[in-house]
């Protein structure tokens, strides 16, 4: 098979939610979630993808993943439509959701791994190999057989992870897999990412509010607001380039000043590039 | 290719049973006393049935030996449909909540891994109750046995179906969990009533809108009369119900919206 160039590719992907009202006059209103975002994300990168509250990042994976269907435009994600071929398509993805769950709370994440293995059709062989190199990596044998509801929410992320790992995925998409983590932990996360990214070539898109996340594990940095990429550049490309007010600043006082910003303004015009 | 998809969907079905009753057994007093609840309170009714029935021993050709084989047929059959597949008796919450994105992220297809993915102890407890009274007070040869045994999946794939059509309201009316409900108790009702009580158009309602005429008055009659014919539109109904509600479902779907809730599954 021929090694894709690019994992995403969305050319001004849209995504609008209609809001009804009134018992016997309805009125619509429709709310822009996504506007018109195109973006190319090369195999192998990893892609910090952030903004405010309601920017449209969680519905822009969603769309990413097959789970919305866009309202226009189109998605590619490695080589397949996404909306047409989820089930396709998601057996090459590893999705993390820090605020959803793919573990059972009152089951130890052994038996979630081998429910997993068995809904992704991994051969038993393979599933052994794998599970002992994520158990050893991700250092999960000390809770492996302890019911989830019992972890800590750190050691709980690390075995989210290592559960979106196990059918090697090309592509791993983390909606902010840090959150609530303490400092060590945390770090602990980004470290684990980064070595997939490096070692298996995995394409990671990242979702946090946390610049030592992005810092730590992004190559690239795209921020959008109200729907729109507002920003999209490499890490050290986004703090040498940026200048605020004349003075050169650190990726938290960029990202806020572009989270402030009113949805109209280019960077030109909020931010002068130096 | 057929073969191969469905031997998998076997696979994990078992791999769900496994895992859903390891959880169950991590709570084995709570499942034990909602197993035996549901079987007493089955009991309690059909006790009052048998003490109706022993003041007026026939009713429109119904006999107290047929109230018996409805409740067996429609507490197994809910049982069996409702046990392995308590998801989508919840359908509706989980549209409306956005609790679909997990099952959405995995290569299975969405209805049956959805289906799948809950057990219920309640609902074990009906079909123990179903197969107990059957074996029990009915005293079935080989033959009604087996028929027994063919119609209790019928009315758990009426079940199966008819609670993808209540759940795939969500899509459609964004919040309907209530209406959902309001519709379960209702096929619940007209399901556990003998159907020789209801007539003319309220027969149609229950071969349509309320699917309850698959369950209480086909089943029975097919049983009482050793009838293949009943049994192959019991069938035939219960296919019915299943495809169009899966194709709600499917339709209801491109509406999806997602949700930001946190979660875990349990």
């Amino acid at each position: 098979m021929k090694p894709l160039k690019n994992a995403v590719e969305t050319d001004n992907l849209r995504k609008v939610f209609e809001i009804k009202q009134g018992l016997l006059r309805r009125n619509a209103k429709t709310v822009v979630a996504v506007e018109g975002i195109s973006l190319t994300v090369p195999a192998g990168q990893s892609v910090a993808f952030i903004g405010p509250n309601g920017a449209g990042k969680s519905t822009t994976i969603k769309m990413l993943t097959g789970i919305l269907k866009p309202s226009s435009g189109t998605a590619s994600v490695l080589g397949l439509d996404p909306w047409k071929q989820r089930s396709k398509l998601v057996h090459q993805i590893g999705a993390v959701f820090g605020q959803r769950s793919q573990l059972w709370l009152h089951l130890p994440p052994s038996d979630s791994f081998d429910l997993l293995a068995e809904i992704y059709g991994i051969p038993k062989n393979d599933y052994r190999k794998r599970k002992a190199l994520l158990v050893e990596r991700f250092d999960l044998g000390r809770f492996l057989s302890t019911p989830v509801r019992k972890l800590s929410l750190g050691e709980r992320m690390r075995a989210e992870i290592a559960a979106s790992l196990l059918h090697r995925p090309q592509l791993l998409l983390l909606d902010e897999p840090t959150i609530g983590v303490d400092v060590i932990a945390r770090q602990n996360l980004r470290d684990l990412v980064c070595e997939w990214n490096r070692e298996e070539g995995v394409t990671v898109f990242l979702t946090s509010h946390d610049t030592g996340d992005i810092e730590s594990v992004a190559d690239r940095v795209i921020v959008i607001n109200h729907g729109r990429v507002v920003l999209d550049d490499s890490l050290s490309g986004v703090s040498a380039n940026t200048l605020i007010e004349g003075k050169p600043a650190g990726l938290e006082e960029i990202i806020a000043h572009l989270f402030n910003s009113a949805a109209s303004l280019t960077m030109q015009n909020c931010i002068s590039p130096s | 290719m057929w073969f191969s998809k469905i031997l998998s969907y076997l696979r994990l079905a078992r791999a769900y049973i496994k895992l859903n009753w390891s959880m169950q057994m991590e709570y084995r007093g709570a499942f034990v006393s909602q197993a035996l609840a549901m079987f007493l309170n089955n009991g309690t009714w059909l006790a009052f049935w048998m003490l109706f029935f022993s003041r007026f021993p026939v009713i429109k050709g119904w006999e107290q030996a047929d109230v018996v084989t409805l409740w067996a047929i429609s507490a197994a059959g809910f049982g069996l449909g409702n046990a392995f597949c308590w998801n989508l008796h919840n359908l509706a919450a989980m549209v409306s909540r956005g609790e679909l994105d997990v099952w959405m992220l995995y290569p299975r297809s969405l209805i049956p891994h959805l289906a799948l993915g809950k057990m219920s102890a309640t609902a074990i407890g009906d079909l123990a109750f179903g197969y107990f009274i059957y074996i029990v007070m009915v005293r079935p040869d080989l033959q009604h046995f087996l028929l027994f045994n063919l119609l209790v999946v019928a009315v758990a794939v009426v079940f199966i179906g008819f609670n993808l059509w209540r759940g795939s309201l969500a899509f459609y009316f964004g919040q309907a969990e209530v209406l959902s409900e309001q519709w379960f108790f209702a096929m619940i009702t007209f399901s556990t009533y003998p159907n020789c009580l209801f007539d003319g158009w309220m027969k149609v309602v229950l071969y349509t809108l309320i699917p309850a005429g698959f369950v209480s008055g086909l089943p029975v009659e097919a049983l009482r009369d050793f009838d293949f014919s009943a049994a192959a539109f019991t069938w035939l109904g219960a296919l019915a119900v299943l495809i169009s509600g899966a194709a709600s479902f499917e339709l209801g779907l491109r509406r999806y919206q997602s949700g930001n809730l946190l979660g875990m599954r349990s």
